[in-house]
């Protein structure tokens, strides 16, 4: 006996949980499988782009870090990287170190949070309270140096806001002891249970051509075998010094993702422990003419400078035409890029699953609308 | 099956740890000094230059000065208002301030009210504002605590 469907329409958000913002997801089933799917965003649009054109320089900093409020330290350091290298600013040693330390600690949290929600949205209680009070660790240590929990507005264009208060490098190794056990213990809690490989393995799958058609990045890309991290492949700040693997799975599924993030954290953890062992003892944090941030003019030219964000590729492009507000800022957020082939992968899946793929894309809402 | 008793195992482990929530708003955490709180004002100290005004991106700042009696040559400083509807916490206004007349303070609560109004402050409560450590409410400005008029 055949059961006559039709076609429906189901709108999933935009005030979904599982989007952890406003996103709507148009869902067009038969019966459970979807058919096709189409992304809408621009809820939490509030025209970044164009503020920075009203704002000097330095004003914009903070902006940033209400574009992926998860990892606001590589935002704040991918802007002021733009206008710098319209400068062609020498940033101090001391400086570049701190904001290494501080980027890695950032990427961390992001990726902690990331599992712990991801574990939520799938159905699982706990790991969101483990993912939290590691999460706070983290958080503190840059609650120390930069003054906030989120919008740490700490970078600045030629360097860093603050020096590192006393004694906060010995903390953080302390803090990246324990949160090496904290991760371990993550592994043991969720990555073999067997339950999550289930819900996870086999779902969402990727190819390496779907990755690069796209044009997605980050912890997606590399689940899908593509090898790219840009701390690697093009080093900016001071990466290069630095011994740390990119970890790459080939499967593409839900699964392979949360490995590499896993896998990620791991390596954020290695970098941050020879970042403290190498940063000089004292000397500059900041370019000598970066302090007077009303005066801030480079010269007329653009730049575009790229870094590797939690979520992916965080580009910045830069245009200045020599006066004190910038002409033109455009940034390519990586949550915006990612989210997009949700319109392709969700294809043939079932409505189960749109939430546990949704989760492992790690897609920030506030930087997919800017 | 393991691996999930595996897990198991590791929540019946922390029955014999510390506890690391607290129970807020009885305890508080401590904020470092560093933390980009509520503002605090200080009047003596401010010589109208102005550059809070421009710097702040938000466009809350607002101030007036007059002509000092004793010294017709300098200013002193007649009304300082922040809008806390728009201001986004970002320091910047400290950040360039030359005599450090306004600062940042460890206060991170007490500022939601039911009123839009109620959030424009005034000199008289960014000078009162003086919770460095921990806002109290017997120093509370003049309209701190109360819960402003539902219109
Ligand atoms: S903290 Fe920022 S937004 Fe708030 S008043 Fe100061 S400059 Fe303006
Ligand atoms: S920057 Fe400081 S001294 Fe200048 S007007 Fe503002 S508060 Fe007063």
């Amino acid at each position: 006996m055949s059961i006559n469907t039709e076609e429906m329409i189901l709108n999933m958000g935009p005030q979904h949980p599982s989007t952890h913002g406003v996103f709507r997801l148009k869902l067009h089933v038969n019966g459970e499988t979807i058919t096709k799917a189409e992304p809408v965003m621009g809820y939490l649009h509030r025209g970044s782009e164009k503020l920075a054109e009203g704002f000097i320089y330095t004003q914009f900093i903070p902006y940033t870090d209400r574009l992926d409020y998860m990892n606001a330290m590589t935002n704040n350091y991918i802007y002021c990287a733009g206008v710098e290298k319209l400068l062609d600013w020498e940033i101090p040693e001391r400086a570049e170190y701190l904001r290494i330390i501080t980027m890695e600690l950032n990427r961390i949290a992001s990726h902690q949070l990331w599992w712990g929600t991801y574990l939520l949205d799938i159905g699982a209680l706990s790991p969101f309270l483990y993912a939290l009070r590691d999460r706070e660790t983290v958080l503190d240590r840059l609650n120390e140096i930069s003054g906030a929990r989120m919008t740490f507005n700490y970078m600045r264009i030629g360097g860093v806001k603050w020096d590192a208060p006393d004694g906060w490098i010995e903390k953080v190794k302390e803090s990246v002891k324990v949160l090496r056990e904290n991760i371990a213990e993550y592994d043991e809690l969720v990555t073999g249970n067997e339950i999550f490989q289930a819900r996870t393995m086999n779902v969402g799958t990727l190819t390496k051509e779907q990755v690069i058609n796209w044009g997605l990045s980050g912890p997606i890309a590399r689940g899908s075998g593509v090898d790219i991290d840009i701390r690697k492949t093009e080093p900016y700040s001071i990466y290069d010094r630095f011994d740390f693997e990119v970890p790459v799975e080939t499967k593409g599924d839900a699964y392979a993702r949360y490995k590499v993030r896993i896998a990620e954290l791991h390596q954020s953890l290695n970098i941050i422990e020879q970042a403290c062992e190498q940063i000089p003892a004292e000397g500059d944090i900041i370019h000598k003419k970066g302090a007077r941030i009303m005066m801030i003019k480079p010269p007329a030219a653009e730049a575009y400078t790229r870094a590797e964000a939690s979520k992916g590729e965080i580009g910045v492009y830069v245009v200045s035409n020599g006066k004190t507000k910038p002409y033109r800022v455009k940034l390519r957020r990586p949550s915006f890029v990612n989210v997009s082939i949700l319109q392709d992968m969700l294809v043939g899946e079932s409505i189960q699953n749109v939430v546990a793929i949704f989760g492992s894309l790690d897609v920030v809402l506030g930087e997919v609308d800017a | 099956m393991f691996r999930l008793l595996k897990g198991f195992g590791i929540t019946l482990n922390y029955f014999r740890k510390r506890k690391v929530t607290i129970q807020y708003p009885e305890e508080k955490v401590a904020m470092p000094e560093r933390f980009r709180g509520i503002h605090r004002f200080f009047p003596d100290k401010c010589i109208v230059c102005d550059l809070c005004v421009k710097v702040c991106p938000t466009d809350v700042i607002t101030l007036t000065g007059k002509k000092s009696e004793e010294n017709p040559k300098k200013k002193i400083i007649d009304t300082y208002n922040i809008d806390f509807q728009g201001c986004i916490l970002c320091d910047f206004c400290t950040e360039v301030c030359p005599t450090d007349a306004i600062v940042m303070t460890a206060r991170f609560e007490n500022l939601s009210s039911y009123n839009r109004s109620t959030h424009f402050k005034d000199m008289e409560w960014l000078t009162n504002n003086h919770a460095y450590g921990y806002y109290e409410e017997s120093e509370a400005g003049p309209e701190a605590g109360s819960r402003g008029e539902v219109k």
